[in-house]
């Protein structure tokens, strides 16, 4: 019974194409968001483009699928799971667009970044943004897999992320007070993994979603949050 | 989030669980039925059923044809004991008494249950005359009373402002609609204190079909409402508290908007979704 399909074939065809298309815009952001982080880390402009231009294709992505979702919601009145598999879909479409432009907005500063020698590593940076990347291909994956269970470890996980960007936030501030020539590439940065930072919570609220479908219920706990960043201090030594 | 891995928790002990739980709409409940089974012959249709009717809210019933939902509705207004070979065992509490117990006075009982039917089922005589009869079974009022009476009970099923000017007229030169309006205003003319809709509106247009349900709406400010509807939407739209039968058990209760987005059996996932055999 668990695999029981609707009497109306077309119907579960059309919810298995909303799955489908919401998996598809997952794999688009995804490429973004590897393409800017490799523009950053790399400091590859070619790949800064391509994530640029992948923007107006995940938009035209969200719109496909609110459209889908409307008409569903008109035709078909869906109850119970459906109803709430349809609803998920347009959060989750919203959600996936903001990943797009985050990703966008991280291209396009690593162009201005890439103006600058820098006198530190990257690889804060880089290993949050790998963090980002597991997170956002888990998210997708269990929009794939109808998998609560993975939804849950993403929810988890955005703790990880949270703890890296403080940690960041702290050493660009450092750096900045270190040399004031270092301000402008570390601000850039700043946004950089604020950025990343966002999507890391728009993954979560995804993953919020999909437990939501699957589970028709929320996720229990209080959500795991530390960032911590707003309350930040770091003060210059007296010398 | 494909519809095939996602389906409510189902465990078998919940079940048993469930039918006992269902006063979970507030209010207190107006029938409380307890244990009720039901035979035609040697064919038991309603199994162990427990289920409490909220005072002045509307359950709704749901389920498959054969599931028992008409038949529950037939055992709450004795129906049943015009056949031979029909019985119901269990308890029906209604103010202290169990009303499928031998002896009860079953005209005052249906004036307390009334019962609107899937087709309207006009009387051959005026509109007045309608309402007018059933009233006389149970009380002896004046001209004037009676009159007054009319026009409440037509009001009431939002009837009045069409027929106060025909009330002589034939009831059988009414719109289908309107007839069923009429049998509305004919049971609740007797002042019952529980009305059960018996797919009232499977015989009318989606206009005529949305005027009855806005009625049901009103009605539930005075009377606990029980209605068997083939029509989900109609259930969403109506109930306060929804109950889904399946083959002659009460698979699940909750309130309307819990079983149309998260319901907790699979069983009523796959009816209200279409997934159903």
């Amino acid at each position: 019974m668990s695999g029981a399909e609707h009497i109306v074939k077309s119907f579960e065809a059309e919810l298995k194409k909303l799955v489908d298309l919401l998996v598809q815009m997952g794999g688009m952001v995804e490429s973004q968001l590897v393409l800017a982080t490799t523009a950053v880390v790399d400091r590859d402009s070619r790949a800064a483009t391509q994530a640029v231009e992948g923007d107006p294709q995940v938009d035209a992505m969200e719109s496909t699928i609110e459209q889908h979702c409307i008409r569903m919601l008109a035709l078909r009145q869906p109850m119970a799971v459906d109803l709430r598999l349809i609803v998920s879909a347009l959060k989750t479409a919203t959600d996936m667009e903001r990943i797009g432009d985050y990703a966008a907005n991280v291209a396009k500063r690593s162009v201005v970044l890439a103006q600058f020698s820098l006198p530190f590593s990257l690889s804060g940076i880089g290993s949050m943004a790998r963090q980002v990347q597991i997170n956002l291909k888990l998210t997708v994956d269990a929009i794939s897999e109808s998998d609560a269970e993975k939804a849950i470890t993403v929810w988890r996980t955005d703790q990880a992320i949270d703890d890296l960007y403080n940690t960041i936030f702290r050493e660009l501030i450092t750096y900045m007070m270190e040399d004031p020539r270092n301000i402008t590439p570390c601000t850039h940065l700043l946004f950089i993994a604020k950025n990343l930072e966002r999507i890391g919570d728009h993954c979560t609220n995804i993953a919020e979603t999909v437990h939501f479908a699957v589970r028709g219920e929320n996720i229990q706990d209080a959500r795991p949050k530390s960032d911590n960043s707003p309350y930040a201090v770091v003060r210059p030594r007296e010398s | 989030m494909s519809n095939a891995m996602a389906e409510p928790d189902m465990k078998a002990d919940e079940i048993g669980r469930i039918s006992a739980r269902s006063a979970v709409v507030a209010g207190a409940p107006r029938i409380t039925i307890r244990d009720l089974d039901f035979f035609y012959g040697d064919n038991r249709a309603l199994k162990s059923i427990s289920l409490d009717l909220p005072e002045k809210q509307v359950t709704g019933m749901i389920g498959p044809s054969g599931c028992g939902k008409s038949t529950l509705l037939r055992v709450l207004n004795r129906m049943y004991d015009l056949y031979p070979g029909q019985r119901a065992v269990g308890q029906v509490m209604m103010d202290g008494s169990n009303i499928i117990e031998p002896g009860l006075d079953l005209n005052q009982l249906r004036s307390k249950i009334g019962m609107v039917f899937q087709k309207p089922t006009p009387f051959p005589m005026s509109i007045y005359e309608n309402i007018a009869f059933g009233v006389r079974l149970h009380e002896k009022l004046s001209k004037s009373q009676m009159d007054e009476r009319v026009e409440w009970a037509l009001s009431r099923s939002a009837l009045w402002e069409e027929a106060k000017d025909r009330l002589k007229a034939s009831a059988m030169g009414l719109s289908g609609g309107q007839q069923q309006r009429l049998c509305i205003a004919r049971t609740i003319a007797v002042r019952p204190e529980v009305i059960l809709f018996d797919e009232p509106t499977s015989a009318l247009d989606p206009i005529s079909t949305l005027k009855i349900e806005e009625l049901i709406d009103e009605l539930k400010q005075d009377f606990t409402i029980a209605i068997v509807t083939h029509n989900m939407q109609q259930a969403a739209r109506c109930a306060d508290q929804v109950a889904f039968f399946y083959l002659g058990e009460l698979v699940e209760v909750g309130q309307a908007a819990q079983i149309f987005t998260a319901p907790k059996q699979r069983r009523t996932q796959e009816y209200i979704t279409g997934r159903f055999g």
